[in-house]
């Protein structure tokens, strides 16, 4: 046994690695650490673990989907013999440049538009195989576009509403339109905490000049007040650290690698007043970190939380990582454009779903 | 929603800026850092810089008015710098420092002088590191220098905040990020081998150990704080030096008696660690910043919190009241602290000392009101001044008037948990003062409008100005005791009960404030305790209290609602006086001088502000100016006044 103990396993120390638990990396294909990094990240955020390895086990025999790939993915890492390792996720990969075009090549990709492709991907596959499973009986509003169809798993998990709220500076009425979001996409300012940029998120706007707001009480374009809130609070909030501008001098996007702490705990301030759950509490379980100097090269990487200590996953390496240096993926401080190893996309689990 | 700052903020730094007592000036002759300044850039990762101050007893000057025995020490990167301090003078040519010291392996995190036993020659200095180890040198006599867990045998992990024991000659005080704290003799030697410890007392959510060993050695204590890792960021005293105030990782502040060891106090932050803590000068309030960006303000004497402020953009650093601006009222300030906590026959007096203060707070509020309208003007009551910084780079200063503190925790309206209350509606609060007031509490999540809230809370008790002095004093008596006993029932209730009760207190603030809360608080006495007869010993009693709801404490979705945590629209939420961008890199220190204040920022620099009137000299400057004198000089509308930049 001795000799086979990983660096790893030795880190963690054999008495204290969790049972049933699984550390492997995942080989890259050639710039796949866009994938790799948001997948190993999706993997610790347990909600979503488990309900894919249910799926896993309710469909046997189905055609392949990128779900069916993402489900033996994690279960091949849920059910290897060894503890740490290296995996090939070669029939996902495979399977995700068929699935989408601009993913079929060898070039770097964003890890936050994967991430969106993927979770809205695999909601439609669960929205598909249900109105094939029930083509008639079941949810009567399953074909009717008037009511919104039952919520999936991955709705359950991911989606929160936001309400904007719109104030008509003309005659002072207010409407508000709710949406839904798999994720919040925040601008990060420098020397800033996640906290202000969500709060930022939430700053009232004035809709005026161009850009007025077409009141159905006035029934003419007006000037108006708007803001968006969080109505619902999602079991997992995924945030999007806008981390890529575009500018126009450069006619190119380029990284912004301000410092944006983030806790490892989280309330949210932009709660809207009727709001069904404002008091959610939120322990950060994972980050996908962009490493480089801009949106087209680079590499990701990801850090996650599990059995309260913290594991970094570049690709086919895990090594665990002491919690205290979650600092140096902040951000620079200083404005000199050089390459930046920065927290990109956040997990953040209620603690409620425990 | 925000507009990207392209540049990255490198937007104009203040050098100057104003509050009510003057203008506050950047000595820019003043600026202390380490002399060669090459390569003196990136600091990514380091630990904070941070400033210690002793004042060394000059015999030609015995009242040290001409500052000439004033020292100071930073720490950046693995240098440690000691130099004389000339405040808003210029600064002293850095190339010729006290003493530098530079170290191999390791940092130094943090440092303390002992000004009770420095002399004009000597002032022992203590120095933590961030491998854990702690060395005690005298950078004036040159020729101490001793080392403690100098094999790391004692604990291994950084050293997060050291303190001499107030007035002590010969003890400190240690944490670490391992979240012990010890306490050590600098006399005495810390053994060649590991220390084994035995229990000596424990409570709920800490333990302390001595060492098994016949010989007297070091560490003399040991504190285990919090979950087992759970990093203590900050410690710090009570002005009388009875009371501990410790900051963790976990988010807890708790708050020791120092010599019993027994806890007699805690709050939970609103989410992520606590950072950085300090005491009001009269010792009743402990200020806590962390990061969820906030300042908290808990009350020693009801075991609560009583307000936020909100005003930072990123973690708070630094805590720090300014004494020197801080006004009391018309009583002497209460300088014991806690010392009538421990003697419960005390109780019955402070609460009276409170009463009084109040009742002179009403009647300042009645005879302005002719003058100022609806406006509240506050005369009489205390006005602390705390200034925070953080890691946006601003600077904060807050002035925190005693009648803010003292609301009561209020439900604010919050139609999402009606399911599981009773929780009083916003009407019912503020009853009286129609739909104004409803309207800013219906957007005082988003607009911040606590305070106003809170004034129009006060401005309408006195629209019922039939209350005569008395009833006041008898309706703030009950009310503070109200709370405590509401409090006590947190050990023994689950959430739902505790809110109905405090909802009860809210509904007396409609048409007579006195009798209902009376009653209410009467019921309470009854059927929280079960008995009358102990109100003597509230405090002894919250402390068993505490120790039973240890559940309570591991689940922070239990304590959200409580004194612990009040949801965030259920305290008052202070707006900066000011808030000013000083530097581009995150501030790391702020200490506050009779005629300055100084800011340590991660770069390295050491910045002294001039306060009003002391930019030209000292010496012709009378200290009137920055001790504003708040009979003469009544501000309106405290908490919301932003001066304007210059």
């Amino acid at each position: 046994m001795g000799a086979n103990i990983s660096q790893l396993e030795r880190d963690i120390g054999s008495d204290q690695f969790p049972p049933n638990e699984h550390y492997f990396g995942l080989v890259n294909f050639g710039n796949t650490c866009y994938s790799n990094s948001v997948l190993q990240a999706l993997y610790f955020c347990r909600p979503f673990r488990e309900k894919v390895l249910e799926y896993k086990a309710r469909n046997k025999r189905t055609k392949e989907t990128l779900l069916t790939c993402l489900a033996d993915l994690f279960y091949s890492i849920a059910t290897q013999k060894k503890k740490v390792g290296s995996i090939a996720p070669k029939k996902f990969i495979a399977r995700l440049r068929k699935e989408k075009e601009e993913f079929d090549n060898y070039m770097q990709q964003d890890a936050h538009e994967f991430l969106n492709f993927l979770i809205n991907h695999i909601n439609e596959i669960i929205l598909a195989e249900r109105s094939q499973s029930k083509p008639t009986g079941g949810k009567c509003g399953a074909g009717d576009a008037g009511s919104p169809p039952e919520p999936t798993w991955v709705h359950e998990i991911f989606q929160g509403i936001l309400t904007s709220e719109t104030r008509c500076l003309n005659c002072e009425t207010v409407s508000s339109k709710d949406e839904d979001f798999f994720d919040l996409q925040v601008d990060v300012d420098q020397n800033t905490s996640i906290t202000h940029c969500l709060r930022c998120f939430s700053n009232t706007e004035t809709l005026c000049s161009d850009n007025k707001f077409k009141c159905d009480h006035c029934s003419s374009y007006q000037e108006a007040q708007k803001r968006m809130r969080v109505k619902k609070l999602p079991m997992i909030l995924a945030l999007h650290l806008k981390r890529f501008k575009y500018v126009e001098q450069y006619n190119r996007h380029i990284k912004v690698s301000h410092r944006v702490v983030f806790p490892l705990e989280l309330r949210l301030f932009n709660t809207s007043d009727d709001a069904v759950n404002p008091d959610r509490l939120y322990d950060l379980v994972a980050v996908v970190i962009h490493c480089g100097s801009g949106p087209n090269r680079g590499h990701y990487i990801s850090i996650v939380k599990s059995h309260g200590f913290w594991l970094l996953f570049d690709d086919d390496m895990v090594d665990k990582i002491d919690a205290s240096t979650i600092e140096d993926f902040y951000g620079l401080t200083s404005d000199i454009q050089k390459s930046s190893e920065t927290g990109y996309i956040l997990f953040y689990q209620s603690i409620d779903c425990n | 929603m925000a507009v990207q700052l392209d540049g990255g903020g490198k937007e104009d730094l203040k050098t100057q800026f104003v509050t009510r007592e003057g203008t506050y000036k950047l000595m820019t002759l003043s600026e202390y850092s380490r002399p060669n300044r090459v390569g003196y850039t990136n600091s990514q990762g380091s630990a904070s810089v941070r400033v210690s101050f002793v004042t060394l007893p000059d015999p030609a000057d015995p009242t040290g008015t001409q500052g000439l025995g004033d020292r100071m020490c930073f720490n950046f990167g693995k240098e440690l710098y000691v130099y004389v301090y000339r405040g808003v003078k210029k600064a002293v040519d850095l190339n010729k420092p006290v003493d530098k010291k530079l170290y191999k392996g390791t940092n130094p995190t943090c440092h303390n002088f002992n000004q009770t036993t420095a002399t004009a020659d000597s002032a022992p200095l203590l120095v933590g590191f961030s491998t854990g180890q702690i060395q005690l040198i005298d950078p004036i006599k040159k020729e101490l220098s001793k080392l403690y867990n100098e094999d790391r045998l004692i604990d291994k992990s950084k050293v997060t905040c050291i303190k001499w024991v107030p007035g002590s000659n010969n003890l400190f005080l240690v944490s670490h990020s391992s979240g012990q704290l010890y306490l050590y003799n600098e006399e005495l030697l810390c053994g060649t081998t590991a220390p084994h410890y035995q229990s000596f007392k424990s409570g709920d959510g800490y333990a302390i150990y001595t060492c098994k060993t016949k010989s007297t050695r070091n560490p003399l204590y040991r504190w285990v704080i919090g979950a087992e890792g759970c990093c203590i960021n900050e410690f710090a005293f009570s002005p009388c030096g009875s009371n501990l105030a410790v900051v963790s990782q976990d988010g807890f502040l708790r708050v020791f008696q120092y010599n019993t060891m027994e806890l007699v106090g805690s709050a939970r932050s609103y989410f992520g660690g606590f950072l950085c803590v300090c005491w009001s000068p009269d010792g009743r309030y402990v200020v806590v910043g962390g990061e969820d960006d906030l300042v908290t303000i808990w009350s020693f004497h009801e075991k609560r919190v009583v307000a936020r402020g909100q005003g930072h953009h990123s973690w708070v650093s630094v805590v720090a009241f300014d004494p020197y601006t801080t006004s009391y009222g018309d009583h002497d300030p209460d300088f014991s602290g806690s010392d009538d906590e421990t003697l419960p026959h005390n109780n019955h007096n402070h609460y009276h000392e409170k009463a009084n203060r109040l009742s002179t707070t009403s009647q300042g509020i009645h005879s302005n009101r002719n003058s100022c309208g609806s406006e509240l003007r506050v005369s009489g009551g205390t006005c602390y001044r705390l200034g925070s910084v953080s890691q946006d780079t601003q600077l904060c200063l807050w002035d925190i008037t005693e009648d803010v503190l003292r609301q009561p925790m209020c439900a604010k309206q919050r139609p999402s948990a009606a399911g599981s209350s009773t929780l009083p509606t916003s009407g019912t609060i503020n009853s009286g003062n129609g739909s104004t007031t409803n309207h800013h509490l219906n957007n005082s999540k988003h607009n911040n409008l606590n305070n106003i809230n809170c004034k129009e809370n006060a401005s309408g008790n006195n629209d019922s100005s039939n209350n005569s002095m008395s009833t006041n004093t008898a309706v703030s008596t009950v009310n503070s005791l109200t709370q405590r006993l509401a409090g006590l029932g947190f050990g023994e209730r689950k959430g739902d009960n505790h809110k109905r009760n405090f909802s009860l207190t809210m509904r007396g603030s409609g048409a007579s404030n006195s009798t209902i809360i009376q009653n209410s608080s009467g019921d309470k006495a009854t059927t929280n305790l079960n008995t009358s007869s102990n109100l003597n010993s509230v405090s002894g009693s919250l402390v068993g209290a505490n120790k039973k709801v240890s559940s309570v404490m591991d689940d922070p979705m239990r304590l959200i609602g409580t004194a612990w945590c009040p949801r965030f629209d259920e305290c008052p939420v202070l707006e900066p006086l000011v808030c000013k961008k000083l530097a581009h890199e995150r501030l790391t220190e702020l200490v506050f001088r009779e005629d300055c204040f100084v800011t340590a920022c991660q770069d390295g620099y050491v910045y002294t502000w001039a306060r009003p009137g002391h930019m030209v000299g000292p010496l012709t400057i009378s200290s009137t100016l920055h001790r504003p004198h708040h009979h003469s000089n009544p501000y309106t509308n405290i908490n919301s006044l932003r001066s304007n930049d210059l």
